[in-house]
C-alpha cells in the first residue's frame, strides 16, 4: 500500500513533525476544554487541549482561541490533528459551535483522504467533542438543556460489538447514521469497528444485523453460531492404560538409564508419550553429545523394549 | 536522491547477472519449450539445464523433484490444496500462528470444508515448543506446514528437528516448509540436511530474481495433486507453458547466492549487527523482536515503544530510505502484525515496529545514512506522543493508565 496522500496531508504531517511556526503540536497548561480519543492498543490516540476567551457572563459566548493536541498515530491521523486545530482557530468559534465541525470538515480541509484512513478523521472530530464536554462540564454549562445529545449512557452500558476496537452497540447505531455508513467496509474505515480479527460481521447482532437494523429496520437474523470440530483424543496405548503404561516408562527409564547417563554428567527426559513412541531429550553433558541419538537408540529404546512393550520407538527431541 | 533499500524481505532488485542471463530467452530463444521443431528443442535444453541447476543447489536432488510456479504463494497453495486432495481419509493440518497469509489463509478455507487446524503458539522471542509440536501430532494429520525462517522477524524454525519428528512419528504426515526467506540465504540440502522435509516452496524476487517464478520441491513419492490442470508440463504436475526467461532466472539467482552464501551471510549480518547496536545505543525504549532466537543475519525487526511505524517510515522514505511496519497502518487491515503479536509484543510496541531487512547490495554508507537519521525522526514523533515525555526522553508515568483507556 503505497501513500496515496495528498500534498496538503503531506505538508501539514512534515510541518508537525518539525515543529514548523504556526503547527499546533503540544498540550495547553491549564486548558479550558480536554479531551481524548482513542488508545495505543487501537494504534492511534489524540489528547486534544483548547483555551478560550472566556465571555464575562455568558459561558456559551467563550471564543475558542487556542488549539494545540498530542497524538499517537500514522502519518493521516497527525495531519487531521493539525487539520483540526487550524480549522477552529481560523473561524472563531465557540465551543458549542465547534461541535458542528464534523470529520468531513477535517477531510475536505486536507483535500481528501485515502478511504482506509477515514477513521483519523473521526478520531479528530470525536476529541473535540470530548473537550467540548469538558469544557461544558468546567464553565457550568448544561448542554442537554442546549439539546445537545452527550451520549453519555452509550461506553457505560452499551453492549459491546466489536472486541478487538471495544466498539458498543449504541455508538455504533449513531455512527452509522451520522456518517451514513452502509456497508461493513465503510464502517471499518470510519470508526475501525471490524477491522481486527471479522467475526463481528456476520453474527447475529453483528455489524450486518445492526447496519440492516438501521437502514430498514429488519430484526436481526438467527443462524447459529458455527461449531468448530474439536481434536480428537490421542491413540491409547496397547495393553496398559496410558496411565500405567507411562508409569512404566518412567520406572524403567529410572532404574536402569538414568544411573548409566548420570555417571557420564547426563541424563534424559522424556517430553512426551503417543501410543508406543516415546519423545525424549538427553539433558546436560548428553545434550551436545555427538552420539546422542545412538546413546537413545542402543540405551533407552532397547531397554523400554525389553522391559515395557517390543511395539516402543523412541524419538530424540 | 539515492534509494537505501533495505526491505530486502519484501522483494529484491534482479541482480545484473541474472538480467542478462535472461534476456536472451525473451529475444532469440522464445520458443514454448514443448514445440517439436529444433530451434525450440534449445529452449527445452536450456529449461532442463536450469532445473538441474536447481536440483544441485537444494542438494543435488533428482531434477524431477524440481517444479516451476508462478511464484511461493502458489507453490505453498499447492502443497496444501494438493496434499489435502491426495489424502483424503486424513483431515487435520498442523501450522504455525506466524505463517505467511499464503499458508494461513490456506489453511482457513480448508478449515471452512471441516478439516481441522493446529496452530501452534510462539513464545516471546517468536520460538516454537517442541511439546506443544509433539502434542498436536494425531492419527488424523496429514500435513505439518512451518515455514523456515519468519518473514517479518527473520526468527528461523528448527526445520530439521520438525521434519523429523514428523517422519519418525507417521512417516505418511507430509512435511511442507516455506523457505521464501531461507533460499539463498540459509543451506537447504534435502538430502543430507533436511532429509524429512517432503515439500518446500520459495520463489524468485526474494533472492534477486524477478517476481513471477516460483519453485516447488516436492519428494519423490509425496501424494499431490495438482492445483492448475490443463496440460502436460511438469510431468503433469502443473500444468501452464514454462515461463523459460524467468526460470533460467531464478536458477541463475539461486546459483550465485548459494555460490557466495557464506560470505554475503557474513557481509550482511555485519552490516545488521552495526545497525542493530547503533539504534538500540542512540534511542531510548527500543526492543528487538526475535532477539532471543536464531535470526536471519539480514533481517531487523526493532520497535519503538509509544510511537506509530507509519510515521516513521514516512519520513525515513523522505531520506529515499525504504522499510516496513508492522502497525496497523500499514497492514492493509487496522490490526498490527499477527507475527508480533503472537510474540506478544506490548501493544506499546507493537504499532512501532519497524522492520530494516538488507542485502548484498546495501553498502556500509546506507546503514551510516539510516543511524545518521532515524534518532531524529523518533524523537519528532515521540515529541507528538501524549505518552511521551521529552523532558526525560522516557514514556510519562501515566503512560500505561492512560493507553488502557478505550474510548470509542
Amino acid at each position: 500500500m503505497g501513500w496515496e496522500y495528498s500534498d496538503k496531508t503531506k505538508q501539514l504531517f512534515m510541518d508537525a513533525v518539525q515543529g514548523k511556526p504556526g503547527t499546533h503540536l503540544g498540550e495547553i497548561e491549564n486548558p479550558d476544554g480536554i479531551g481524548e480519543h482513542g488508545s495505543i492498543a487501537c494504534g492511534d490516540a489524540m489528547r486534544f487541549t483548547f483555551r478560550v476567551k472566556r465571555h464575562p457572563s455568558d459561558p456559551t459566548q467563550d471564543i475558542i482561541t487556542e488549539a494545540k493536541y498530542l497524538t499517537f498515530g500514522c502519518t493521516s491521523a497527525i495531519a487531521s490533528s493539525e487539520a483540526l486545530c487550524a480549522i477552529i482557530e481560523q473561524g472563531n468559534y465557540t465551543p458549542l459551535t465547534a461541535l458542528k465541525i464534523k470529520n468531513s470538515d477535517i477531510v475536505e480541509y486536507l483535500n481528501g483522504l485515502p478511504e482506509q484512513k477515514i477513521h483519523c478523521s473521526v478520531m479528530g472530530a470525536e476529541a473535540l467533542e470530548s473537550a467540548v464536554f469538558n469544557w461544558a462540564q468546567r464553565r457550568g454549562v448544561d448542554l442537554k438543556k442546549l439539546g445537545i445529545d452527550m451520549h453519555d449512557q452509550e461506553t457505560e452500558e452499551g453492549r459491546i460489538v466489536c472486541k478487538c476496537f471495544s466498539v458498543t452497540e449504541p455508538y455504533l447505531k449513531r455512527k452509522i447514521i451520522e456518517l451514513n455508513l452502509r456497508t461493513i467496509p465503510q464502517i471499518t474505515n470510519a470508526i475501525k469497528a471490524g477491522g481486527g480479527c471479522s467475526s463481528c460481521h456476520h453474527v447475529p447482532g453483528g455489524l450486518q444485523d445492526i447496519l440492516d437494523q438501521v437502514w430498514s429496520g429488519h430484526a436481526a437474523g438467527n443462524t447459529g453460531p458455527v461449531q468448530l470440530p474439536v481434536l480428537p483424543a490421542e491413540p491409547a496405548s496397547p495393553e496398559f492404560s496410558p496411565y500405567q503404561f507411562a508409569k512404566k516408562v518412567e520406572r524403567v527409564i529410572d532404574e536402569y538409564i538414568r544411573p548409566s547417563l548420570r555417571g557420564d554428567g547426563g541424563d534424559v527426559e522424556i517430553l512426551d508419550i503417543k501410543g508406543t513412541l516415546i519423545y525424549c531429550s538427553l539433558k546436560g553433558a548428553c545434550s551436545g553429545c555427538m552420539g546422542a541419538s545412538q546413546t537413545l537408540k542402543m540405551l533407552v529404546e532397547r531397554a523400554l523394549r525389553d522391559q515395557v512393550d517390543e511395539r516402543i520407538r523412541v524419538i530424540e527431541v | 536522491m539515492r534509494i537505501i533499500y533495505a526491505d530486502n524481505n519484501a522483494t529484491t532488485q534482479v541482480a545484473p547477472e541474472v538480467y542478462e542471463a535472461m534476456i536472451p530467452y525473451f529475444t532469440e530463444y522464445y520458443f514454448n519449450p514443448s514445440s517439436m521443431y529444433e530451434p525450440a528443442r534449445q529452449t527445452g535444453q536450456a529449461l532442463a539445464e536450469a532445473r538441474q541447476t536447481i536440483a544441485d543447489c537444494l542438494g543435488r536432488v533428482d531434477p524431477k523433484e524440481i517444479l516451476f510456479t508462478g511464484c511461493a504463494t502458489e507453490s505453498n497453495n499447492t502443497a496444501i490444496f494438493g496434499t489435502a486432495r491426495a489424502n483424503p481419509d486424513r483431515r487435520h493440518i498442523i501450522t504455525t500462528q506466524v505463517e505467511h497469509p499464503a499458508v494461513l489463509e490456506v489453511c482457513r478455507e480448508l478449515e471452512r470444508s471441516g478439516y481441522k487446524v493446529t496452530y501452534l503458539p510462539v513464545d516471546r522471542e517468536g520460538k516454537l515448543n517442541s511439546r506443544d509440536f509433539i502434542r498436536a501430532l494425531t492419527p488424523d494429520t496429514l500435513l505439518v506446514s512451518i515455514m523456515h525462517a519468519n518473514n517479518e522477524t527473520g526468527v528461523i524454525f528448527p526445520i530439521e528437528k520438525l521434519s523429523r519428528i514428523t517422519k519418525q512419528t507417521d512417516p505418511e504426515i507430509i512435511f511442507h516448509t516455506d523457505a521464501t526467506q531461507t533460499a539463498g540465504k540459509l543451506p537447504l540440502d534435502l538430502t543430507f540436511g533436511l532429509p524429512y522435509v517432503d515439500m518446500l516452496s520459495f520463489s524468485g524476487h526474494k533472492l534477486h530474481a524477478p517476481k513471477g517464478i516460483g519453485v516447488l520441491y516436492v519428494r519423490r513419492g509425496t501424494r499431490c495433486r495438482p492445483y492448475l490442470l490443463g496440460g502436460h508440463q511438469e510431468d503433469g504436475r502443473r500444468a501452464g507453458t514454462e515461463n523459460v526467461p524467468y526460470i533460467i532466472g531464478i536458477a541463475k539467482a539461486l546459483e550465485l547466492a548459494t555460490r557466495n552464501r557464506e560470505q554475503d551471510e557474513a557481509y550482511v549480518g555485519r552490516l545488521r549487527d552495526r545497525l542493530e547496536n547503533a539504534l538500540c545505543e542512540r534511542i531510548a525504549s527500543v526492543q528487538v523482536n526475535g532477539k532471543g532466537a536464531p535470526r536471519l543475519p539480514n533481517t531487523l525487526n526493532i520497535s519503538f515503544h509509544y510511537i506509530e511505524g507509519e510515521g516513521m517510515l514516512f519520513q525515513l522514505s523522505s531520506y529515499g530510505i525504504c522499510a516496513s511496519s508492522g502497525s496497523a497502518c500499514t497492514s492493509g487491515s487496522l490490526e498490527p502484525s499477527h507475527v508480533l503479536r503472537a510474540m506478544k509484543v506490548p501493544f506499546t510496541a507493537v504499532h512501532g515496529s519497524v522492520r530494516f531487512s538488507l542485502s548484498r547490495f546495501n553498502t556500509e554508507k546506507d546503514i551510516d545514512t539510516i543511524i545518521e537519521v532515524f534518532p531524529g525522526i523518533v524523537a519528532s514523533l515521540r515529541k507528538l506522543s501524549p505518552y511521551w515525555d521529552n523532558e526525560r526522553n522516557a514514556p510519562r508515568p501515566d503512560a500505561l493508565d492512560m493507553s488502557a483507556h478505550v474510548d470509542s
